[in-house]
């Protein structure tokens, strides 16, 4: 039962040429300015300020924790803060916590409900963080989910599953991968995907060869 | 109770990895909602209700059921109507084009 290996895609959510939801989005952007309960300018910050998010954020805390052991501490009491110390504004997140893979635990971050993720950090999720398959079953067989990706954690490491919530989200801190020794945190950081930062992937050696 | 949205521990088939380009609406669709959860008018709690009692919500894409409960929320309390928003849209649609 846990590997279904079928190339059929059974069920994917529906992606209407243009949605008939587009307009009434429109609408009401329309209505709100008109009725003076929203402003433009309001609007467009909120657009600015998630496409200014991305994965980018998440590596950069990562390497510096690999470079610097009390940042490190600081990012796994209190990630928060943490990302201020690096410039970043996660005011509008929710509580972040940052949780550590070790030899013998690997973390997956998904949120069961709906797509609860640190997006005030990252950016928006990507669609199969969202999807009903894996929101469905990542807390049901993680390992031949990660295995779809690519990747499994060695046998006899535990997986953790962290299932995200309104009200606090998670972000994988991975391990640093060995032969890194002499990079420096630029380096470091373009190693960091954003599927590692989600837990069903992990940061590979060496940047591939373009 | 569990409603549809409750699919932790569901079975499912393989994960579809491929990504769509946001889309103008869709950016448009989360900004209003940060927007009116900034001015205090809508919680995230609030919002994740009204999507997990859409009836169609196995249906319709992310965003939609985003959109979808927005505007349900935007009646319910009384700052906008649905018959303004139907009128608004089919404008919108008329001037696009659409059927």
């Amino acid at each position: 039962m846990s590997d279904d290996n079928t190339h059929s895609h059974p069920h994917k959510e529906v992606q209407h040429e243009r949605s008939p939801y587009a307009s009434h989005v429109r609408a009401m952007e329309a209505l709100l300015v008109e009725k003076g309960v929203l402003t433009e300018p309001e609007i467009q910050d909120r657009i600015a300020y998630m496409e200014s998010r991305s994965p980018a954020n998440g590596a950069m805390l990562v390497a510096r924790a690999w470079t610097d052991p009390k940042f490190k501490q600081r990012l796994l009491s209190d990630a928060k803060s943490a990302a201020r110390e690096l410039g970043l504004d996660p005011t509008h997140e929710a509580e972040l916590i940052v949780v550590e893979n070790t030899p013998e635990v690997h973390n997956l971050i998904v949120c069961t409900l709906c797509s609860c993720y640190p997006r005030a950090v990252l950016g928006r999720p990507p669609d199969w963080y969202k999807s009903f398959e894996y929101r469905s079953r990542a807390v049901r067989e993680p390992r031949a989910v990660m295995r779809e990706f690519g990747f499994e954690p060695p046998e006899g490491v535990e997986v953790a599953v962290y299932d995200s919530t309104a009200d606090v989200r998670y972000m994988v801190l991975p391990m640093r991968p060995p032969g890194t020794e002499g990079m420096d945190e630029e380096d470091l950081a373009a190693l960091v995907t954003r599927d590692a930062l989600i837990g069903v992937s992990v940061p590979r050696p060496t940047a591939p060869a373009s | 109770m569990s409603g549809p949205h409750d699919l932790g521990g569901s079975s499912g088939g393989p994960i579809d990895r491929s990504g769509h380009e946001v889309e103008d609406w869709e950016r448009l669709a989360d900004a209003i909602n940060s927007a009116l959860g900034s001015k205090g008018l809508q919680t995230t709690d609030q919002h994740r209700r009204a999507i997990e009692s859409l009836p169609d919500y196995l249906e319709l894409g992310y965003y939609e059921r985003w959109a979808a409960a927005t505007e349900k929320l935007l009646v319910e309390k009384g700052i906008l109507s649905q018959a303004e928003i139907d009128e608004k849209a089919g404008e919108i649609e008329r001037r696009w084009g659409g059927s």
